[in-house]
């Protein structure tokens, strides 16, 4: 073992042993022999750069033993992780979460890879999805993935369109696993997001539901107008703009709600799915989640593209709706008449 | 497959007609709204078409759009019906990812937090949250809790600082009990109906139990064995005479009350033996009591077989 740490070798164990030059221990002779890891330690090391990372995890604190060492075993690790051989096309499962593709990215090949052709079993088919569907391949339907990526790219501009025109964009995904999707999607197109269950009469019975929820009047650059709140007491819960919604199978209600109050809807239609509950169908896999992922990501993208839009029109000062004004705020929603002359109507 | 699928597509087109042209009709009728009308009466729960049909498609053509326009919801968690809750939780969520790289330490050796009780979490948020989700929220404090404090970023600090209780219920701390000035340690423990006291001391392993011997107090040995496990387990046998005064219930309920309180006063001897101890099974309180006779019942539960007539 002695002799080994004494050969030049290349290898990660090699940085590990450098602090600590145990061979020389071992030897009898009491001449000093200097420290066998020598060449390696005038090897240029980037130090820098480790530094740097660590120092961005780990905010000023005072540093202690045991963070020290923490600190000590990190910069360890990154330098390690530098060494052999370079993984330069790996799969990164959050990669679709993080950065996912744009509209103008759907190629049949992202959808082929994200399974969102993978349909039902045939027995459990609804004939209405038939002209979404490509064939049959080992007993489950497989979906047509360039009407995929047509019905796709429709519903992206959809997407778009909204929130360019100012709506509410509602991400609806209540399955395990689709939460974190879904809070994406909603980020990116700073839109609303459902992960949990919709609550029944959200829409057709608002005020006793919603009622008590918080909101706010915001101009056109979206900042937000404190003057207002007063007013927006006894005004009418609000309602989606658009709803997209990634497992309408189990959402019954919630598409019932929106067809009730013509909410627009968006769905993910898998072949047991009825396509005619939604407004615009996606013929894809309903089950999968990087399906799922991919093309709420990618709906994301597309009301991200529609707020930039929105947001440099009105920089330019001009909106694509009609602004409320502060006169029309300070109404009573339902009498339409200013809140002071009611309360002096009331007091006569 | 492919005479399969002739059939099927034939079929579909059938059903496909009659939604598909209703659905036209209404979009050209669509107005300059973003939000299409309403075109369809209401209909009876009991008529064929219960479930309403999806809303028409929107019309982009015309320039005006809806009004009111910008009022908003003040959280992208708006139509979940407890905004401020999920908001909550989703920010806990984004910092445990973040940080979950950094150093943490045992859940025992964390510094103890009072966090919400449920019903001032309530007052909090102002929603009525289920106990199952406030208990997942409080997980993951507990989680951001074990980062080592000295890695603890500010960040952090101040969110754990907006989930406790006013006040801090554990800021003053008992002062640890101490051997007295003739080198004993006192210690009492309950089981069932019995409590006992050990007064412990450095001596041989001589053991007194109301003044009498254990073998005459406890005729079995699974009960001496219980009664001495704390000693027996760390290997103190012969290193210390217990005095011990037990009174109440039976036989096992005394010897285990035994275990209980010669296990603390060995704890105020060598408070190093706690987690041998605490293996051990020693200093855990079983806090079990017997049942009370209900009315109606033969026993605490039991019911009266029923008789007809």
């Amino acid at each position: 073992m002695i002799v080994r740490q004494l050969a030049a070798r290349q290898g990660r164990q090699f940085l590990a042993l450098r602090r600590t030059p145990v061979a020389s221990r071992f030897f009898s002779s009491e001449i000093p022999t200097p420290p066998p890891m020598e060449p390696v330690v005038d090897t240029p090391l980037p130090e820098a750069e480790p530094e740097k990372i660590i120092e961005e995890i780990v905010p000023v604190a005072p540093a202690e033993p045991g963070q020290a060492s923490w600190k000590k075993e990190a910069t360890h690790r990154h330098r390690f992780n530098r060494m052999g051989t370079s993984m330069k096309v790996a799969y990164n499962p959050d990669s679709l979460l993080q950065n996912p593709p744009k509209p103008s990215d759907i190629t049949l090949e992202l959808l082929l890879a994200s399974q969102t052709h993978l349909g039902h079993s045939t027995s459990r088919w609804n004939p209405q999805n038939s002209r979404y569907i490509f064939g049959i391949r080992e007993g489950v339907h497989i979906i047509s993935l360039d009407v995929t990526a047509a019905y796709l790219r429709r519903a992206a501009k959809v997407v778009e369109e909204v929130a360019a025109r100012g709506g509410l964009i509602l991400f609806a995904g209540t399955r395990k696993g689709q939460k974190q999707s879904v809070v994406r999607a909603a980020e990116l197109a700073r839109g609303y997001h459902l992960f949990e269950r919709w609550i029944p009469g959200s829409l057709t019975n608002g005020q006793q539901i919603l009622g008590h929820c918080e909101t706010k009047v915001v101009n056109a650059l979206d900042e937000e107008l404190p003057d207002f709140k007063a007013d927006l007491a006894d005004r009418p819960p609000l309602k989606p703009d658009l709803v997209v919604c990634l497992n309408p199978l189990e959402n019954v209600v919630l598409l019932h709600e929106c067809g009730l109050n013509n909410v627009p809807t968006i769905g993910i239609i898998d072949t047991d799915a009825d396509p005619t509950r939604v407004t615009y169908p996606i013929p894809s896999n309903d089950d999968s989640l990087r399906a799922t992922t991919l093309i709420a990501g990618i709906l994301g993208r597309a009301g991200e593209a529609g707020q930039e839009r929105r947001m440099a029109m009105a920089k330019e000062g001009k909106t694509t709706y009609e602004p409320i004004t502060a006169q029309a705020l300070r109404l009573d929603p339902f009498t339409g008449t200013a809140p002071g002359s009611e309360q002096a109507k009331k007091q006569n | 497959m492919a005479g399969h699928r002739s059939n099927c597509i034939a079929q579909a087109m059938q059903l496909l007609r009659l939604p598909s042209s209703t659905s036209r009709v209404t979009v050209s009728r669509a107005p300059s709204h973003l939000r299409p009308p309403r075109t369809q009466t209401r209909t009876y729960a009991t008529s064929e078409e219960a479930v309403s049909p999806a809303a028409p498609e929107i019309d982009f053509s015309t320039s005006s759009s809806r009004s009111p326009a910008r009022i908003v919801p003040a959280s992208p968690a708006y139509f979940s019906g407890s905004p401020r809750f999920i908001d909550h939780v989703l920010k806990l969520e984004k910092l445990q990812t973040k940080y979950s790289g950094l150093p943490t330490m045992e859940a025992s050796e964390a510094p103890r937090m009072a966090w919400f009780k449920l019903a001032q979490f309530r007052d909090f948020v102002g929603e009525p949250v289920p106990t199952k989700k406030y208990k997942s929220l409080v997980k993951i404090l507990q989680r951001l809790n074990r980062i080592q404090p000295a890695a603890v970023p500010a960040e952090v600090r101040s969110t754990l600082e907006s989930f406790l209780r006013p006040g801090n219920p554990y800021a003053q701390q008992l002062a640890p009990p101490t051997v007295d000035e003739s080198g004993r340690a006192r210690g009492r423990g309950k089981r069932k109906e019995s409590s006992a006291v050990v007064h412990l001391v450095e001596g041989e392993g001589e053991i007194l139990v109301n003044g009498r011997s254990l073998v005459d107090v406890f005729k079995r040995v699974h009960d001496r064995e219980s009664a001495l496990w704390a000693l027996r387990c760390t290997q103190r046998l012969d290193k210390y005479n217990a005095w011990i005064n037990v009174r109440g219930g039976g036989v096992t309920g005394q010897a285990e009350a035994i275990t209980l309180a010669t296990a603390r006063a060995l704890l105020v001897h060598e408070p190093a033996l706690k987690p041998v101890l605490r293996k051990a099974g020693v200093i855990s309180v079983d806090a079990r009591r017997v049942e009370r006779k209900k009315p109606g019942h033969v026993k605490a539960r039991k019911m009266p077989t029923w008789v007809k007539r």
